[in-house]
């Protein structure tokens, strides 16, 4: 098995760094998928039928915690790899637990906001428009909801195993799918809210 | 809901169907009981990583599907062969031709090809199996339970009837409403997750796990022809993946994507599906260039002409295929811009075609020609396809297109570049590497005469079609009247459909008659071939090569057969790392139908505790330690001994 | 401590947070639709691109220009596909 020492942990075997590269090429794939979602809410975004516009429905505040806490849990993730890369386990997986953490309380207000325009008699099927908000944003909230718990049970085998190549593989690879959905979110925010506000 | 909701009723030809799948499910149960084989298919097909025989599963799942799709075939021009025929009704052959169109691209052509890279791909590059073997059990699985769910629906709840492009509004709740479109959306989207799946696997395959010294610009055709297909892939499949998902959440969730009133777009359907569909009519006939390619150039002992326009000309075709999808709705009502610009596009993607077709017959001229079957399917495929391809450039123009569109002459330009295209292709790659899997060939003269058969079959249903189409007569019409004078080409090419038929019959008998009777090849090459996958030996054995190759040209074995350069180093076998064998995939497989026939059905609580069982096998997956196992020198000295003799 | 924060990190970190700040601007500052538009187009290329590069370490490695090829194609693939629909079925060309 060849083994590169000059590479960080999680690169290090010849099928580690297969299982890298072909996540990447997922991420890209995926990229091809949030774009068609928002072909379609582009195209749909002004057909709101007999049901309320984007202006009328979105709340500023929530918006606003919901981007800190995602670019925030971006950035603690982010500090986790680093922490993994010194060897130190214990600062990663504090950094992991605030990740998951705040990816909770995103997803708390994402669905209090889902909650409160169902109430308002905003559904999925109230309009076009609605309808691609409700995907656009439900697919990425799915995301998000996954990644929550891949990310727990990448944290436990951490905390089992410590940092072999396969527990560092794994976590590296989390932390790309975690770093991605904030880049979603970027998209999502400025074109979503901040356009439908504007 | 009621039984006559559930079980499809009233048809006479489907409750034959239904107890004809009753028998044979019972003849295979009892079969593999009689014959204590349970745990073989466990531990050697349901539970193998190996590409090999995921490829051989792919390929007789693809073969089974030809069947279907062929039946569905014989059974619409039965119906068409004369004026008012009476032998379907509209209902009926709306389901024909929708099963026929989505089982012939999705479960036959697709997994076919896909089949033929798994197989083919690793021992051409040198590799021991792809990058991503569990992965790849995975596809394979997703794509036979969504393929599964697809043909239950005949039976059970209905078959979709919109047509294999399911266009709404007709495929809405409102005018479909009973189950068979949502049949659609759940199969082909398990479906389409196992070949996203593919993609990856071997895009990471075909970059990182080349033997040493096989330089990109050393790879066989093949190889970049699928390297570049799953490019595609990775980028398409998404696009469907999206729009199926909107297609459920309108039919069984409510929403308004689609739909006629509260904002929908229904033509946006037909944007989205498109942009999908048009690189996936690419992704089936690359593959099959390359194979023609590679068959070309062997048998006519010279290498490829025009080894870099090949590769070129197939990277612009994939950047291509994004921007022309338009030209399938000409007609829906975009302005002058739009249908101008795709038109201009559409012309444009058959440049790269055509110099692939200049570099086949430069690599034909002056070579030493063999005529095997392999190679005539190829020689049939360049002229037959050309006519396939020049019609697409008439069709390309938008305005001459409204003369076109939806009539026979479309079917007739798609049917010329599929069937000379894709299914020439997978034939020919079927008769080329059946030897290296099975050790063996099949008969040439029965491969010849089926040859025949499907060439002549093919253009005598085929080319009619086009004068039908110009004369006006329109596609997905179950019927025509007398006066309309369709009726003398429509016989004529049902005639043709049925000699088709009799040659797929002979390539079926073909494969009986060779595993009783064909003589069992000796060293792995029967053909005098060029490339590294007739290295080994026949049937290959688990770990593919002994030892990994080293690489130093283009058709690396030819220049170890004629200039004497050494394929393999001298020295001592190492331990070679295989990976275990595992029931997760299948498993996964079944948990996938059952929540897709949940969700066709709208039993919503069964639905979700399938989707918990979905993450609960991901989380096993997460957990689970499995290193594989080590095949020792000895044990690769022992198997090398038994395959190749003595000449080890 | 401090090695626990490295600097690629932090920096990524607050200006996205500053790009973030400046596409919410566009709703407060009363600007014309084209320009808020641009404004957001920008500020959100550009977090994107800092995120990848500084979060993602996309070029650390020897497979950097095959994972920038997978990028490009990707974007390729997903603007033609958004600019493509609206060209096709919204802006009525």
């Amino acid at each position: 098995m060849k083994i590169n020492d000059s590479l960080p942990l999680e690169y290090r075997t010849e099928e580690n760094s297969n299982k890298i590269f072909g996540f990447w090429l997922f991420l890209g794939a995926e990229i091809a998928l949030f774009s068609t979602l928002f072909a379609v809410y582009f195209t749909l975004w002004n057909r709101t039928g007999s049901g309320p516009t984007g202006k009328e429905l979105f709340e500023l505040n929530g918006v606003i915690w919901e981007t800190f806490l995602l670019l925030t849990s971006s950035f603690t993730c982010g500090l986790g790899i680093h922490a993994m890369r010194l060897g130190l386990k214990k600062p990663m997986m504090i950094f992991f637990v605030i990740t998951l953490l705040m990816g909770l309380g995103f997803l708390g207000i994402e669905i209090t906001e889902f909650v409160n325009y169902v109430h308002e008699g905003a559904t999925l099927q109230t309009s076009a428009f609605l309808s691609s908000l409700f995907v656009l944003l439900g697919t990425h909230g799915l995301h998000v909801t996954m990644g929550i718990l891949w990310g727990a049970g990448i944290l436990i085998q951490v905390g089992r195993q410590g940092f072999t190549d396969e527990t560092a593989n794994k976590s590296f690879i989390f932390s790309l799918y975690w770093h991605f959905l904030d880049v979603v979110w970027i998209f999502i925010f400025s074109f979503v809210y901040m356009k439908g506000l504007m | 809901m009621k039984w006559d909701e559930f079980f499809v009723t009233g048809e006479p030809m489907i409750y034959a169907a239904m107890v004809s799948i009753v028998v044979v499910s019972l003849a295979i149960l009892i079969g593999l009981t009689y014959f204590k084989k349970w745990g073989y298919l466990w531990r050697e097909w349901l539970t193998t990583v190996d590409h090999k025989r995921i490829g051989v599963m792919y390929i007789l799942s693809a073969l089974i599907m030809l069947f279907r799709g062929g039946v569905d075939a014989l059974l619409m021009r039965t119906q068409l062969a004369a004026p008012e025929m009476k032998f379907l009704d509209a209902q009926h052959y709306n389901e024909i031709f929708t099963t026929h169109g989505v089982i012939m691209i999705l479960f036959m052509a697709m997994p076919f090809v896909i089949g033929l890279m798994n197989v083919v791909v690793p021992l051409q590059i040198g590799a021991r199996d792809v990058a991503f073997p569990r992965l790849n059990a995975v596809s394979f699985w997703m794509f036979f339970f969504g393929a599964m769910l697809f043909n239950i629906s005949f039976v059970i709840g209905g078959s979709p009837d919109a047509g294999w492009t399911a266009y709404f509004p007709l495929a809405s709740l409102e005018f479909s409403p009973t189950v068979g479109n949502n049949f659609y959306s759940l199969a082909l989207q398990i479906s389409g997750i196992g070949t996203l799946m593919t993609g990856v696997n071997f895009i990471v395959t075909i970059l990182k796990m080349r033997a040493p010294g096989m330089k990109l610009m050393r790879m066989p055709m093949f190889t970049w022809s699928v390297l570049i297909t799953n490019v595609i892939i990775l980028f398409a499949f998404p696009v469907l993946t999206v729009a199926l998902a909107l297609m459920m959440f309108d039919r069984i969730f409510g929403s308004q994507f689609f739909t006629m009133a509260n904002g929908g777009m229904d033509m946006l359907w037909a944007n989205l599906f498109w942009v999908w569909g048009h690189p996936e009519v690419y992704i089936v006939i690359l593959p099959a260039f390359g194979i023609f390619s590679d068959i070309i150039s062997t048998f006519s002992k010279k290498n490829l002409y025009g080894y870099k326009s090949m590769v070129a000309s197939m990277v612009v075709i994939s950047l291509l295929s994004f921007i022309v999808w338009a030209h399938h709705f000409y007609t829906m009502g975009a302005g002058v811009m739009v249908n101008g610009f795709f038109s201009i596009t559409t012309m444009a993607i058959a440049v790269p075609t055509g110099v692939k077709i200049f570099n086949w017959l430069f690599t034909l001229q002056k070579g030493k020609i063999s005529f095997t079957t392999p190679m005539l399917y190829a020689m049939a495929f360049i002229p037959i396809f050309t006519i396939g391809g020049v019609t697409g450039v008439m069709l390309a123009m938008a305005s001459a297109d409204y003369q076109y569109h939806n009539t026979m002459f479309l079917v007739a330009h798609f049917h010329y570049v599929l069937i000379p295209g894709t299914v020439f292709g997978v034939l020919a790659g079927m008769y080329f590497w059946f030897p290296k899997i099975f050790g063996f060939r099949l008969n040439e003269k029965l491969g010849k005469t089926a040859f025949w058969l499907i060439v002549v079959g093919f253009n005598t249903a085929f080319l009619p079609l086009f004068f039908l189409g110009l004369s006006g007569m329109t596609r997905r019409m179950y019927t025509y009247s007398a006066d309309t004078g369709f009726g003398p080409l429509n016989m004529v090419a049902t005639i043709g459909a049925f000699i088709l038929a009799i040659g797929f019959v002979v390539l079926c008998y073909n494969f009986y008659w060779s595993f009783r009777y064909s003589p069992r090849d000796e060293n792995g090459d029967p053909w005098d071939a060029r490339t590294l996958e007739w290295s080994t030996p026949s049937p290959v054995p688990v770990y593919n090569f002994a030892k990994v190759p080293n690489v130093k040209s283009m058709d690396a074995l030819w220049e170890a057969k004629v200039n004497g350069v050494p394929l393999y180093e001298e020295g001592p076998y190492e331990p070679i790392h295989m990976p275990n064998n595992s029931g997760q995939p299948f498993i996964l497989g079944v948990i996938m139908f059952f929540l897709g026939f949940f969700l066709v059905f709208s039993w919503f609580i069964p639905a979700i505790i399938a989707g918990i069982a979905v993450v609960v096998m991901l989380a096993l997956r997460s957990f689970e330690r499995d290193h594989g196992y080590h095949i020792s020198p000895e044990e690769i000295a022992a198997t090398e001994q038994k395959l190749r003799g003595d000449s080890v | 401590m401090a090695r626990l924060f490295p600097i690629r990190h932090v920096i990524g970190y607050i200006f996205s947070l500053i790009l973030s700040v400046v596409g919410l601007g566009v709703v407060f500052w009363d600007l014309n639709p084209t320009a808020g538009l641009w404004i957001l187009i920008v500020c959100a290329l550009i977090q994107a691109s800092l995120q990848l590069v500084l979060f993602m370490h996309i070029g650390e490695t020897d497979n950097k220009k095959s994972l920038y090829f997978n990028i490009a194609y990707a974007l390729f693939v997903g603007l033609v596909t958004i600019f493509g629909t609206l060209f096709t079925m919204l802006w009525g060309w």
